[in-house]
């Protein structure tokens, strides 16, 4: 599930960049909102600027006239303190400013106001220039003092505060994206379940009820859908079953009856072989929807792969196979006491399809070795011809998945009936596999190798008894 | 191999098909079978079986008034009659597979009228053993009811593993018969790992039955799979 980490990653990145992205707004918006009045802070009517040029206008007893025109445009008053504490000199000094001050008045405004008027002040030669503004234009700090420890412990401060936020940040980023991990994933591998066809019981982490049980829901319709399905298949190849009974059975009574035109009996011998084609490719179908749709697809008994080999083979001969067709059979000796956990009449059905196969692809006839050895704890039924062979073509597409196989291929692959794709999925339902090659130096070798199961070691050697 | 001596066996078809009843009584009448009668539901079924007294049914698992399998019941209750079932599923179910009703066989439909008889036969075979005929191979004859080979005036005596082994292959003649049927039929569940006594087994049967036991002509070896019993032509 590495892939949701990875989105995850990119999903919180992309959120970081956000927040910086917004950081950086902010800053310039600041910017932008307080440039003009800092900047009119710093122009020629900030405190400091007209104090100094009143300071550089002022002389005994007054300023130039442009001087006193700033002021007055700016709502500004001024006026200078005396050492004695009287003001010797006022310009648009409002009514309820005093005209004289104590030593302790004048500790009082220097740093603040008088009235409610802001003022600044600036000592000059032989007294105190002092600038009142607006009520409202300027907040004055009155107590602006810092002790000393703490000017000096801010940097210090401010660094490690910096880098304590850096790893909470980062912190918070990785429990927040394992969280949400483990939110998604369960989500994905439910998702994948579904497309798997595998049962999905979705449980999600709180807050996620919806899609849990949506997920659930969907599971739940999917799975009615294929039993519907499998259950409507194993109908209509129950159903068909009864007449053709009735099909074969009278067929075959027609192509024995002595007294019958001799080409009525063929006749009915061709209805005969073509009814056991259509019972072949039913019992197909329905074998092919129960591994597809079956949760529990294949009856789990021990069976001796040996003991198969040679009964399918026997029943095979005893049936009669036309001469032109030489039957084989090779059991290794050490495959004897081997047993596999499976479905036998499954098992069988799969060595039928692949001997079938043989006989359909060589009309002319051909030798078939049905053999059975071990490889690597597994039972290998391998079934070879020296026929006319199979081409790579062929070879390729039956290794794909069906559902990605070239549709034509597949689709005359199961015109012939579903014959090696069954095999396929029986070798799978078993936990084996099937190959499929060419003979040298001609011909076709197809194999199914099924695991052997832990009750191999039950198939004890008997003692001999005679 | 002769099976006249089994059509005068009366046999029971029970189908609630009556298309598949009145097949399967032409194709046994076909056959030979001189008493078959059909039945086309359980109740007709077990009156039929109080009147005639069959020797064999044939059972459809599905009937309109109950099932094969409690048709089978009731008729145990009148006698052992053996009986085999028809079954429209190709996947047996636990009880019919293992034929723990004490059926002698089942049959998945389709199926092919040879195939069936063939069936039919070898439960007959079985079951009505002592009616049987003698056993006429090449080289002798196999009386199974006093179970000894007779090769002229000499009676040779069969002992019992030998007369399972030579009536298990009889009841299958000229069909290949592998060796773990044979191997069960001798030693039962887990016939593994009894190859060789089985050989030894054969190899006293040949030299009762064949001329010359090194060359056999009657009990043959189909390599990698078991026997074959061919009887006189």
């Amino acid at each position: 599930m590495r892939p949701f980490g990875r989105y995850v990653a990119r999903y919180l990145g992309r959120f970081a960049l956000f927040l910086i992205t917004l950081l950086a707004a902010n800053a310039f918006a600041f910017v932008l909102v307080f440039s003009s009045i800092l900047s009119e802070d710093y122009g020629p009517d900030s405190p400091a600027n007209m104090l100094e040029r009143v300071a550089e206008g002022y002389s005994e007893g007054g300023i130039p006239d442009a001087t006193s025109k700033a002021l007055e445009e700016n709502d500004i008053w001024a006026m200078h303190v005396g050492e004695d504490g009287e003001s010797d000199w006022i310009a648009f000094l409002p009514e309820e400013v005093p005209r004289s001050f104590s030593l302790s008045d004048v500790a009082a405004f220097s740093k603040g106001y008088i009235g409610d008027y802001p003022v600044f002040v600036r000592p000059i030669d032989d007294g105190l220039l002092v600038l009142g503004y607006p009520k409202t234009s300027y907040a004055k700090i009155t107590g602006n003092y810092l002790p000393m420890r703490a000017v000096e412990a801010l940097p210090a401060f401010l660094v490690i505060a910096g880098l304590i936020d850096l790893a909470a940040l980062a912190v918070a980023y990785c429990l927040s994206r394992r969280k949400l991990s483990t939110s998604i994933e369960p989500i994905a591998s439910s998702i994948e379940g579904l497309a798997s066809n595998r049962p999905v019981e979705a449980s999600l982490p709180k807050g996620l009820e919806g899609i849990e049980e949506s997920l659930n829901k969907a599971a739940d319709m999917l799975s009615r859908q294929d039993e519907a399905r499998a259950t409507w298949i194993r109908d209509v190849s129950h159903d068909i079953r009864t007449p053709l009974s009735m099909i074969m059975g009278y067929a075959q009574r027609i192509s024995c009856q002595a007294d019958v035109n001799e080409t009525v009996r063929q006749e009915a011998a061709v209805i005969q072989s073509q009814s056991a084609k259509i019972r072949d490719l039913v019992q197909d179908l329905n074998l092919v929807s129960q591994l597809e749709y079956d949760s529990k697809p294949i009856a789990a008994e021990y069976v001796r792969p040996a003991e198969l080999v040679r009964t399918y083979s026997a029943e095979l001969l005893n049936s009669g196979v036309d001469p032109m067709y030489r039957i084989g059979i090779d059991v290794q000796p050490s495959s004897e006491r081997v047993a596999v956990e499976g479905d036998r009449r499954m098992l069988i059905r799969a060595i039928d399809n692949l001997v079938q196969n043989s006989i359909r692809h060589n009309p002319d006839g051909c030798s078939i070795t049905v053999e059975l050895k071990q490889e690597q704890g597994a039972s290998v039924i391998s079934v070879t011809d020296n026929g006319v062979g199979i081409s790579a073509e062929k070879v390729r597409v039956l290794e794909q998945e069906p559902e990605s196989a070239d549709d034509s291929i597949v689709q005359s692959e199961l015109h012939h009936g579903m014959g090696l794709l069954l095999v396929r999925r029986i070798a799978e339902a078993h936990g084996g596999k099937f190959e499929i090659d060419a003979n040298e130096p001609t011909g076709t070798i197809a194999s199914i190798s099924i695991p052997n199961g832990k009750g191999s070691t039950n198939c004890q050697i008997n003692p001999n008894v005679t | 191999m002769d099976n006249s001596f089994l059509h005068a066996k009366k046999i029971m078809v029970v189908d609630d098909e009556p298309e598949i009843a009145r097949m399967l009584a032409a194709i046994l009448s076909d056959e030979g079978f001189t008493h078959v009668v059909t039945a086309s539901t359980m109740t007709e079924g077990l009156r039929v079986a109080a009147a005639e007294r069959p020797d064999l049914a044939i059972l459809d698992v599905m009937l309109p008034d109950g099932d094969g399998f409690e048709l089978l019941r009731q008729l145990r209750m009148l006698s052992d009659v053996p009986a085999v079932f028809l079954t429209a599923r190709d996947d047996p179910s636990g009880r019919l597979s293992g034929l723990g009703l004490g059926a002698d066989d089942y049959i998945a439909k389709p199926f092919l009228p040879q195939e069936l008889l063939l069936r039919i036969y070898a439960i007959l075979r079985r079951c009505y053993k002592e009616d049987a005929p003698l056993l006429m191979l090449d080289d002798c004859l196999v009386d199974f009811g006093r179970a000894e080979v007779i090769r002229g005036d000499e009676s040779i005596p069969l002992t019992a593993m030998e007369h399972t082994l030579l009536e298990t292959l009889s009841r299958n003649v000229g069909r290949i018969v592998t060796t773990d049927v044979l191997c069960e039929a001798l030693w039962g569940d887990n016939p593994y790992g009894y190859a060789n006594s089985l050989n030894a087994h054969v190899r006293r049967v040949r030299e009762k039955i064949e001329a010359n036991p090194s060359k056999p002509t009657s009990l043959l070896t189909v390599k990698g799979l078991g026997y074959r019993l061919v009887t006189r032509r």
